[in-house]
C-alpha cells in the first residue's frame, strides 16, 4: 500500500503519502515496502517530519484518551451487590417511617384538626393554607395528600421503567414535566383585570369589575363591586365595596369595611375588619383588629404580633402571636399559643373549648361568658430562634436524622454522579457560600413573581415546591462532604493513606464509603444544631454551603451537556 | 501486567466462572474504571456511559462461560464493550452519519508537516477531548478503539462491521476530521481572544 509519488503533481510530488505514513508507523507495511519506506525517509527530511508530526499527534490522542480527568462515578466503582441482610437499610428506612409517621401524628394531623375547628375544613393542609379557592379553584378537589403522593408515585414509576430506554437526565427530565403538567392540567384560564397605578387607584362605588381584579398602588381603594377575586398591594388598602371572592393582600394596612363573600389572605402589617367577611381569615404580619362591627363567617387563623378580635366569629380561631385580646362571639374552638398575654373582655363569648399556652395566667374579665373553662398551659417565653427542636426528645431529633438519612440515600440512588459531583464542589466553600446565598434569595423571588404573573402561576408553585425540597437536600450534601472531610482527616491523621492515596480518595469514593460519610455528617449536623443560638447559625450556614455546591454542579450540568469529557 | 498479576487474575476470572459472588465483585471492580472510560470516550453522554458500563458487566457475567483463557482478558472484555457500545450507537441511529459515505477512497494525501505541528502546538488533552466529542461516531470509535484499547485494524474491522482493508481509511478520515475541529476550536479562540481585546 506504500506509495511514493514520483509524478511531480501537486504536494505529493515525490513524497510518501500519508497512509503509508501511518502503517510504518503502527508496523502494519510489508517488509520490502517498510524497508523501501524507510530508505525514502532517510534522504527526505519533509517525510520525516510528517512522521514525526504524525507520531506526535498519534500520543497526544492516546493521552488524551487515557487521561483519568474525570472521577468515576461512585455507583460504578461500588460494585455488584453482596447478597447480605441490608441491617443498615432496615435500620433507616425504620427510623425514617417512624420519623414521617411521628410528623404526621404529632404535628400535622393536630394541626390540620384545629384548622378544622377553625373553620378550615373540608380540604388538606397545603391547600387549606396557601391555595384552597383563592388562587385556584381546581387545587381543592386535585391537590389532596393521596392525589399528589400517587402523581409522585406513577412518575417514579415512570422513571424506573423508562431508564433504560432514555439517558438518565431526559428521563427525570420527562417525568418532572409530566408531574408538572399533571398537577396543572385543570388550570383553567382564567381572565382577570390588572391596574397598576404609581400613587392611587379608586374603584367606583357605581361600577362593577366583573373578573378577578389585580391592583397595585401606594394608595387603593375599592368602593365598587369585584365579581371575583381581588389581588391587592400597596400601602394604604381599603375595601369599602363588595367583593364576591376572595381577597389576596399584601402590604402596609388593609382596612375591610365592606364585604367579602369569601376569605381574606393578608401578608400585611395592620388589619383592620369592620365589615363582614363570609368565609375565613387569615393574617400573617403585625396587628389584627376586628372591632365590635365586624363579622367573620367561618374561622380565624393568625401569626401575628397584636391581635384584638370584638367582633363575631362564626368558628374558631387558632394561631401563634404576642398578646392575644378576645372580646367578642366566638363560635368554635380557640387555640393559642401567646408569646406574652391574653385577655378575655367583659363582651366576649367563647362557645367553644379553649386552649391556651403562654407565659402568664390569661385576665379574664367578669363578665366574659365561657362555655368551658380555660385550658391553661404554662410555658416559659423563649427568644431561641430554634424553638421548633426545643421541646423535642432525643428520639425525635433521630428520627428527624433518619428521615434526613433515607432522602440522602435517595439522591444517592437516583443521581450517584450528581450527588459526587455537589461534594466535590463543595469544596470550593467561598463560591459554594455566595452561590447558595444569591440563588437561596433569587429563586424565591422569581417564583413569587412567576406567580403573580399569573400566567406563570403553576411555574411558580412548581418552582417554590422545588425550592424547598432543594432546601432540605442542600442539607444532605454538606453532611455527605462533612462526612468524607472528617473520614479523610482521620485516615491520613492514621497514617493510613498517603498523599497520592488520599488524593485519588477524593475523586474515586465508593458508595459504600458515601453511605458512611452522609451518615457522620448528619449526625455532626444534628448534634451542632443542639448548641443554643450558634447551633442555629451554623446549620444555616451549612444549608447555604450545601445550596450553593449543588447550584453549581447542576449549572455546570446543564452547560456542559452531552459534550464529551 | 506482570506475571505474577496475570495469574491472579486468570485465578480471579476461573472461581467467577465458578459463580465466585466474592471474585466477580473484584474482577468488576478491577475493571469497572477502564470500561466506563472507554464508554465515556465511545458515547456522546456521561448518563449513556454509565447505563453501558452496567449493562456491559451484566453481558461479561453472562459470557464468561464463553471466553478463551488463552486470549487476554482487557481484549476480550474491550472487544464486548466495543460490540455494546456500537449497538447503542446503532439503536439510536446516531451513527448513521457517514455511513452512506464512501470509505473506499483512498486519500493519498501528503500534508503540509509544518502545519500539522503548528496545528497540534499548544494543544492540551482538553482540547483534543473535546474536537473528539463533535467527530462523527464511527471515527470517534474508530479512533477510541485504536489507541484507547489498542485494537488491531482486525478486530476493528469486526466491533465496526467494516472489511479489514477499509479500517485504516477510516482511521486516516478520522483523524482529518479531528484536525478540522481542532482548527475550529483555534479559529474560535483566537476570535474570543481577538474580541477580548
Amino acid at each position: 500500500m506504500s506509495h511514493i509519488d514520483n509524478s511531480g503533481r501537486g504536494r505529493n510530488e515525490g513524497h510518501v503519502d500519508e497512509m503509508s505514513c501511518l502503517q510504518y508507523l503502527e508496523g502494519l507495511l510489508e517488509r520490502p515496502r517498510a524497508l523501501e519506506f524507510s530508505a525514502h525517509t532517510e534522504q527526505c527530511s519533509d517525510c520525516r517530519a510528517l512522521l514525526r508530526a504524525l507520531e506526535r499527534e498519534s500520543k497526544l490522542l492516546s493521552f488524551a484518551l487515557r487521561e483519568q480527568e474525570e472521577p468515576v462515578p461512585a455507583r460504578l466503582l461500588a460494585g455488584p451487590a453482596r447478597e447480605r441482610t441490608p441491617w443498615g437499610w432496615i435500620v433507616s428506612f425504620g427510623l425514617a417511617a417512624s420519623g414521617a409517621y411521628w410528623v404526621w401524628t404529632s404535628i400535622i394531623d393536630p394541626w390540620q384538626a384545629q384548622l378544622a375547628q377553625a373553620g378550615f375544613g373540608g380540604s388538606d393542609l397545603l391547600s387549606t393554607l396557601f391555595i384552597q379557592s383563592a388562587l385556584w379553584k381546581g387545587w381543592d378537589t386535585m391537590w389532596t395528600m393521596v392525589q399528589a403522593l400517587a402523581v409522585i408515585s406513577l412518575g417514579l414509576v415512570g422513571f424506573l421503567l423508562l431508564r433504560r430506554t432514555l439517558r438518565r437526565w431526559n428521563t427525570i427530565a420527562l417525568m418532572m414535566t409530566v408531574i408538572v403538567a399533571a398537577l396543572a392540567l385543570p388550570l383553567g384560564v382564567s381572565a382577570i383585570e390588572c391596574h397598576k397605578a404609581n400613587t392611587n387607584y379608586t374603584l367606583p362605588a357605581d361600577q362593577e369589575v366583573k373578573d378577578d381584579l389585580l391592583v397595585s398602588g401606594q394608595t387603593v381603594r375599592i368602593d365598587g363591586t369585584v365579581d371575583g377575586d381581588l389581588f391587592i398591594f400597596g400601602q394604604n388598602l381599603t375595601v369599602n365595596g363588595h367583593v364576591t371572592g376572595d381577597v389576596i393582600s399584601g402590604g402596609s394596612m388593609l382596612a375591610i369595611n365592606g364585604t367579602v363573600d369569601g376569605n381574606v389572605r393578608a401578608f400585611v402589617g395592620v388589619l383592620n375588619i369592620h365589615g363582614k367577611v363570609g368565609k375565613n381569615v387569615m393574617e400573617f404580619g403585625g396587628t389584627m383588629l376586628a372591632d365590635s362591627q365586624s363579622e367573620i363567617g367561618w374561622g380565624v387563623i393568625l401569626y401575628t404580633g397584636d391581635v384584638t378580635l370584638e367582633g363575631r366569629i362564626g368558628r374558631g380561631i387558632t394561631g401563634r402571636m404576642g398578646h392575644a385580646s378576645l372580646d367578642g362571639f366566638v363560635g368554635g374552638d380557640v387555640s393559642f399559643k401567646v408569646n406574652d398575654s391574653f385577655d378575655v373582655g367583659p363582651h366576649a363569648q367563647l362557645l367553644g373549648k379553649v386552649q391556651y399556652t403562654g407565659p402568664n395566667q390569661p385576665a379574664v374579665a367578669a363578665g366574659a361568658k365561657l362555655i368551658n373553662p380555660i385550658d391553661v398551659n404554662i410555658e416559659a417565653k423563649t427568644s431561641n430562634p430554634d424553638y421548633i427542636f426545643s421541646g423535642m426528645s432525643l428520639w425525635h431529633k433521630l428520627l428527624f436524622w433518619g428521615a434526613a438519612f433515607i432522602f440522602g440515600l435517595v439522591l444517592l440512588f437516583i443521581a450517584p454522579g450528581f450527588f459526587d459531583e455537589t461534594i466535590q464542589t463543595a469544596d470550593r466553600f467561598g463560591v459554594s457560600l455566595g452561590v447558595g446565598a444569591l440563588v437561596m434569595i433569587a429563586t424565591p423571588v422569581l417564583a413569587c413573581i412567576a406567580c403573580f404573573t399569573v400566567v406563570g402561576l403553576g411555574v411558580g408553585i412548581s418552582t417554590a415546591l422545588l425550592y424547598l425540597i432543594a432546601l432540605y437536600g442542600s442539607k444532605v450534601f454538606f453532611a455527605a462532604w462533612l462526612g468524607r472531610g472528617i473520614f479523610n482527616w482521620g485516615r491520613s491523621k492514621a497514617g493510613n493513606a498517603g498523599p497520592s492515596e488520599q488524593q485519588s480518595f477524593r475523586t474515586v469514593t465508593a458508595s459504600g464509603a458515601m453511605v458512611g460519610h452522609l451518615a457522620l455528617g448528619l449526625v455532626i449536623i444534628y448534634a451542632i444544631r443542639m448548641v443554643p443560638y450558634v447551633g442555629f447559625w451554623l446549620a444555616i450556614l451549612a444549608v447555604v454551603w450545601g445550596f450553593g455546591a449543588m447550584s453549581i454542579t447542576l449549572f455546570n450540568r446543564m452547560r456542559h451537556g452531552a459534550v464529551a469529557i | 501486567m506482570n506475571a505474577s498479576e496475570q495469574q491472579k487474575l486468570a485465578d480471579l476470572i476461573a472461581r467467577a466462572r465458578t459463580g465466585n459472588l466474592e471474585a466477580w465483585g473484584d474482577l468488576y471492580r478491577e475493571f469497572a474504571a477502564p470500561i466506563f472510560r472507554f464508554c465515556r470516550r465511545s458515547l456522546p453522554a456521561r448518563e449513556d456511559a454509565e447505563d453501558a458500563t452496567t449493562e456491559i458487566f451484566m453481558k461479561v457475567r453472562e459470557k464468561l462461560g464463553q471466553y478463551d483463557s488463552s486470549r487476554p482478558f482487557q481484549a476480550w472484555l474491550y472487544k464486548v464493550a466495543a460490540n455494546h457500545c456500537w449497538d447503542m450507537l446503532r439503536r439510536r441511529r446516531i451513527r448513521q452519519d457517514l455511513e452512506t459515505e464512501g470509505v473506499e477512497e483512498m486519500p493519498l494525501e501528503h500534508p503540509d508537516p509544518s502545519q500539522l505541528d503548528q496545528l497540534l502546538e499548544q494543544r492540551s488533552s482538553q482540547d483534543m477531548r473535546e474536537a473528539l466529542a463533535k467527530l462523527p461516531s464511527r471515527s470517534r470509535m474508530a479512533l477510541v478503539l485504536r489507541y484507547y484499547t489498542e485494537m488491531s485494524y482486525d478486530e476493528i474491522a469486526e466491533s465496526l462491521g467494516l472489511r479489514r482493508n477499509f479500517v485504516g481509511v477510516v482511521l486516516l478520515r478520522a483523524r482529518h476530521q479531528l484536525r478540522e475541529a481542532l482548527a475550529g476550536q483555534a479559529n474560535s479562540q483566537g476570535a474570543a481572544a481577538g474580541r477580548g481585546q
